[in-house]
C-alpha cells in the first residue's frame, strides 16, 4: 500500500516547504497549511479504513523487513492515526485565529509534531521509534515556550530537562536490545526475546517504562506536565494532551505487548504493577487537580489522572480492558480538546487564567459555557456522555480480571473530579453584574470546539460504531505472534 | 542531606548497569554479517556506515535531519534578538588574513567530505559541519553583521528548506520508479562500479542534500545563539 | 573490554548524578552531555570486534567492526547536539528573564 508513507512524508514536506513558500508566495501560506492538513486527514481515513481489513506493511527502500526499516499499520495504529490527524486538523483551524506570535515557526513546528507522532505510531523499527520520539519531543518543548510576552520559560525548561533525561534511558534500552539480539526490527526482537536472560528482560522493561512513562506522566515522573501548560497556547495544550502524550502511551504499549507477550507480562507480575500504578496515578492526579486555582494547571493534572485510567485499562491485559482503555484514550483526546479549546476562547476574549476569572462568563459566552459544561461532565464520566462508556468498560474489565480494588477506585476518582468541576461551574454561572452583554465568538474558534463537543455527545449516545471498530484491535495486541507474522510475512 | 538520595539512586543504578553489561552476551550477529557481506553488492557503496545511513536506514537520516531543522526553527524564535555583543571583540590583522586564507580550503574540505562520503570516512553530516564552520568563523572574526551580509538568515533558511525538500524528492523518485520510498538499487538506479566517485545510485545526492541542510542548519543555530543584547 | 564498560557506566552515572544534584543550569546541561557521550561510547564499544578494521570494504579483509552501531552513534550524536542547543537557548532565555542561572536563586525570585 503506497499511500502509507505519505502520512509521514506529507507533513514533513509541508514543514520544509513552508519557509520557501513564505519567501516566494506569501499569500499561499494559509491555504497550503489548511490544504495539507485536510489532505492528510483524508489520506489517513483512506489508509486506516484499509488497515481495519488487513494490516498494511511498508518497506522503506524496498528492502526486506528484517534488513531495512519497515512501517506497519494494524488496527491499533489505524485508530491512533485517525485520532491524531483529526485533532490536528481541528487545532490548525483554531490556530488561524488564535495564534499571533511567530506564525510561520509555529506552523512549521506543528507539522513536525504531526510527523513525529505519525512516525511513532507507524514505525516497526525500534531505533526509528527513538528518532521520531525526539522529533516529537523537540517540537513540543519549543511549542510550549512559543509565547512572545511574559514567556513562561521555567515550565518548558523543566519539561525539556526531564524529557531529555527520559530520552537517555530509552536510548540505553535500545542499545541493550541491539547488544543482546543484534537486530532493531520489532518483530525479530520479539522472536528472539524469549531466549534472553530474565535479568536483561526485566532491565529492558524497566528502561522502556521509565523512558516512555516520563513522557506520558506516570505519577512520580509527572511534574513537568502541569508546569508546561499554563503559558502555552491553547491549541498546543489540545495537541499535547490529545496527541503527544497519547502517542507515547501507544509506543510503550506497542513495545511491551509485542516484545514481551501477555504470558511473560503476567508471569513477572507487570500487569498488576501497571494496574496499581494507574490507580495511584489517577488518585494523585485528581487530588492535586482539586488544589489548583489555575485552570490550565488543573486540566493538566486532570490529564495525568486520565492517563491513570488508560494505564489501568491497558494493564488488565484482557480484551475488554484494551477496548475500554483505547476508547477512553480517544474520548479523553476529544473531551480534553473541547475543554482546552473553550478555555482558549475564554482566554482569547477575557484573558482568564484563574478560576475566579471565569466569573459569570457562562452568560457572556453562552455557547462556550455550554461546551465547557458538557465536556467536563463527560470528563467526570456521567451518562449519557462518552466518558461514561469508556470508564464503564474499564471497570467491567477490571472486575472480570479480578482487580476489584482498582474497579472500586475508579468511581472514587471520578467523584473527586466532580467536586473540582462543580467548583468551576459555580464560578462560571455565578450571577452576572448589570450591563453584561452576550458576546459573539469568531467562527474559527467556535467550530472546532463545537465539533469536539458534538463528538462527546455522539460517541456517548451511539458507542456501537466506534466500539465495533475497536473490537478488531485487541486480537493483534494480545497475540503478538500475529503481529510478527504479518510483519515478516511480506506485503 | 538533599544529595544523599540521588547518590543512593545512582549507586543502585550503577551496580545494576555493571551487572547488565559485564556478562559477555553473544547475541546473533546475522544483521551486521549481512551488511558486511552483501552491503557493497546491494548498494554499490564501499563505506558501509554510509550505506547504512543513506540506504538501508535512510529514513533515520531523514529523521535526524528533521531534528536539526526543528531545532534551527525553534532557536530563532527562542532567542529573537537582532544585535550582538560578540562583534566588539577585535582581532589583529593576522587573524583576519589567516581566516581569509583558510576559508577556501575549508570549502574544499567540506565538499570533499560530502562528495567522497560513500568512499571514505565522512559524509553529509561531517561535511555539513565543516561548511557550517565557515559561517561560524566569519561570525567570530568579522562579526555577526558581516556574516549576515555574506549569507543572510533568509538565504540559509532557504538552503535548509531546499536541502530537506531535495532529500524527500530523491526519496520520492523511488516511489515513481515503482519501488518504495528512498529506494536505491531496488528502484533500478544505476549503482555504478563500486569504488568510483559516481557510484552508489542516490547515495551521493542524498549526501549532498544532507550536507547543505546540516551546514545551513548549524550555521543558523550558532548565529542565533550568539545574538544577545 | 570490561574496563571500557566500567568507564561507560561511571561516565553515565556521573552524568545522571550531575543532572539530579546540581542547581546551576549550565552544569546540568554538561551532565546531560556527559551521559549522552557515555551512551555513544557504549554504542561504539558494542560494535567493536577483536582485530577489526574500519567498515570500508575496498580490499580483502579478515574482520570488520560492526557498522550498525556506528551509524546509530552518528544519529545519536546529532540528536544529542540538537537537544543541547535547545537547552542552551532556554538557558539564555532564563538568564535574560531572571539574571541568574542558579535554580535556587530562580526559585527565590519567583516566590517574591
Amino acid at each position: 500500500m503506497d499511500l502509507l508513507i505519505f502520512l509521514i512524508i506529507l507533513p514533513l514536506f509541508t514543514a520544509f516547504a513552508l519557509g520557501v513558500i513564505n519567501y516566494f508566495f506569501e499569500s499561499f501560506v494559509f491555504p497550503i497549511i489548511i490544504g495539507s492538513s485536510l489532505v492528510h486527514l483524508f489520506l489517513t481515513i483512506r489508509v486506516a479504513s484499509l488497515a481495519f481489513g488487513s494490516p498494511i506493511g511498508y518497506y522503506l527502500g524496498g528492502w526486506d523487513s528484517s534488513i531495512g526499516i519497515a512501517l506497519l499499520m494494524d488496527p491499533l495504529a489505524a485508530v491512533m492515526s485517525i485520532l491524531i490527524s483529526s485533532l490536528f486538523f481541528l487545532a490548525v483551524i483554531y490556530s488561524i485565529k488564535y495564534i499571533k506570535d511567530y506564525i510561520l515557526k509555529y506552523y512549521i513546528l506543528l507539522f513536525l509534531l504531526l510527523t513525529g507522532t505519525m512516525g511513532m505510531v507507524m514505525t516497526g523499527d525500534i531505533f526509528n521509534l527513538y528518532v521520531f520520539f525526539e522529533i516529537t519531543s523537540i517540537a513540543s518543548y519549543s511549542l510550549a515556550a512559543i509565547k512572545k510576552e511574559d514567556g513562561g520559560v521555567e515550565g518548558p525548561f523543566r519539561y525539556l530537562m526531564i524529557g531529555s533525561f527520559s530520552g537517555l534511558f530509552l536510548l540505553l534500552g535500545i542499545i541493550v536490545i541491539y547488544f543482546s539480539l543484534g537486530t532493531l526490527n520489532m518483530a525479530q526482537i520479539a522472536l528472539g526475546f524469549g531466549s534472553l536472560d530474565s535479568f536483561i528482560q526485566v532491565s529492558i522493561l524497566a528502561l522502556m517504562t521509565i523512558g516512555f512513562g516520563t513522557k506520558f506522566a506516570l505519577v512520580p515522573l509527572h511534574t513537568w506536565l502541569p508546569d508546561s501548560y499554563p503559558k502555552a497556547p491553547a491549541p498546543f495544550n489540545l495537541l499535547s494532551s490529545g496527541i503527544v502524550v497519547k502517542s507515547f502511551i501507544y509506543a510503550l504499549i506497542r513495545i511491551i505487548y509485542t516484545l514481551f507477550g501477555i504470558d511473560l507480562l503476567k508471569e513477572i507480575g507487570f500487569s498488576a504493577i501497571l494496574v496499581y500504578w494507574g490507580v495511584l496515578t489517577f488518585i494523585i492526579g485528581h487530588t492535586l487537580a482539586y488544589q489548583q486555582d489555575n485552570i490550565k494547571k488543573l486540566l493538566g493534572y486532570s490529564t495525568i489522572a486520565h492517563i491513570g485510567y488508560i494505564t489501568v485499562g491497558f494493564g488488565i491485559l484482557s480484551h475488554k480492558g484494551i477496548v475500554g482503555a483505547l476508547y477512553h484514550l480517544i474520548n479523553h483526546g476529544i473531551m480534553k480538546g473541547a475543554l482546552f479549546l473553550t478555555l482558549g476562547i475564554f482566554i482569547y476574549y477575557f484573558n482568564t487564567h484563574k478560576i475566579e476569572d471565569l466569573k459569570s462568563l457562562g452568560y457572556i459566552l453562552p455557547m462556550s459555557g455550554v461546551f465547557f459544561v458538557i465536556a467536563s461532565l463527560s470528563m467526570v464520566g456521567l451518562p449519557p456522555f462518552n466518558g461514561f462508556i469508556s470508564k464503564w468498560l474499564i471497570i467491567e474489565g477490571a472486575i472480570e480480571s479480578g482487580y476489584i480494588l482498582a474497579a472500586f477506585m475508579i468511581p472514587i476518582g471520578s467523584y473527586i473530579s466532580l467536586t473540582y468541576y462543580l467548583k468551576i461551574f459555580r464560578m462560571l454561572y455565578s450571577k452576572p453584574e448589570d450591563g453584561m452583554k452576550a458576546k459573539r465568538v469568531d467562527w474559527r474558534l467556535n467550530t472546532p470546539a463545537l465539533i469536539l463537543t458534538m463528538c462527546c455527545v455522539l460517541l456517548g449516545i451511539l458507542p456501537q460504531f466506534p466500539l465495533h471498530l475497536l473490537e478488531k484491535v485487541p486480537s493483534f495486541l494480545l497475540n503478538s505472534q500475529k503481529y510478527i507474522t504479518v510483519f515478516l510475512g511480506g506485503s | 542531606m538533599k544529595k544523599i538520595y540521588p547518590l543512593i539512586l545512582i549507586f543502585t543504578f550503577a551496580s545494576l548497569a555493571i551487572f547488565l553489561l559485564l556478562p559477555e552476551i553473544s547475541g546473533s550477529r546475522t544483521l551486521s554479517e549481512y551488511y558486511i557481506n552483501s552491503g557493497v553488492k546491494d548498494t554499490g557503496v564501499i563505506n558501509l556506515v554510509t550505506a547504512i545511513l543513506f540506504d538501508y536506514r535512510g529514513f533515520d537520516t531523514l529523521g535526524e535531519a528533521t531534528v536539526i531543522f526543528g531545532v534551527a526553527s525553534a532557536i530563532t524564535f527562542l532567542i529573537p534578538k537582532r544585535k550582538a555583543s560578540m562583534t566588539s571583540a577585535r582581532f589583529s590583522p593576522i587573524v583576519n588574513q589567516i581566516i581569509k586564507l583558510v576559508i577556501p580550503f575549508l570549502v574544499i574540505l567540506g565538499f570533499y567530505l560530502i562528495f567522497y562520503g560513500h568512499l571514505s570516512p565522512g559524509g553529509g553530516f561531517t561535511g555539513g559541519v565543516v561548511l557550517a564552520t565557515i559561517s561560524i568563523l566569519f561570525t567570530i572574526t568579522f562579526g555577526i553583521a558581516y556574516s549576515q551580509k555574506m549569507w543572510s538568515y533568509k538565504a540559509k533558511s532557504l538552503m535548509e528548506s531546499f536541502g530537506g525538500m531535495t532529500f524527500i524528492s530523491i526519496g520520492l523518485i523511488g516511489v515513481v520508479a515503482g519501488s518504495n520510498f528512498l529506494a536505491n538499487g531496488q528502484a533500478m538506479f544505476a549503482l555504478g562500479k563500486s569504488g568510483d566517485l559516481l557510484s552508489g545510485g542516490t547515495v551521493p545526492l542524498l549526501n549532498l542534500a544532507t550536507g547543505i541542510k546540516v551546514g545551513a542548519g548549524l550555521a543558523i543555530i550558532f548565529n542565533s545563539m550568539i545574538k544577545e543584547d | 573490554m570490561r574496563f571500557a564498560y566500567l568507564i561507560v557506566v561511571i561516565l553515565f552515572c556521573q552524568g545522571l548524578y550531575i543532572i539530579l544534584t546540581k542547581s546551576n543550569l549550565i552544569k546540568m546541561i554538561m551532565g546531560f552531555s556527559i551521559a549522552e557521550s557515555a551512551l555513544i561510547m557504549l554504542l561504539v564499544l558494542i560494535g567493536y570486534r577483536e582485530g577489526g578494521t574500519v567498515p570500508i570494504i575496498y580490499r580483502d579483509f579478515s574482520t570488520v567492526v560492526d557498522p550498525i552501531p556506528q551509524a546509530l552513534a552518528l544519529t545519536a550524536i546529532v540528536i544529542g547536539a540538537s537537544i543541547t542547543a535547545v537547552m542552551l537557548a532556554f538557558t539564555i532565555k532564563i538568564h535574560k528573564k531572571y539574571g541568574t542561572i542558579d535554580l535556587n536563586e530562580i526559585k527565590e525570585l519567583r516566590n517574591q
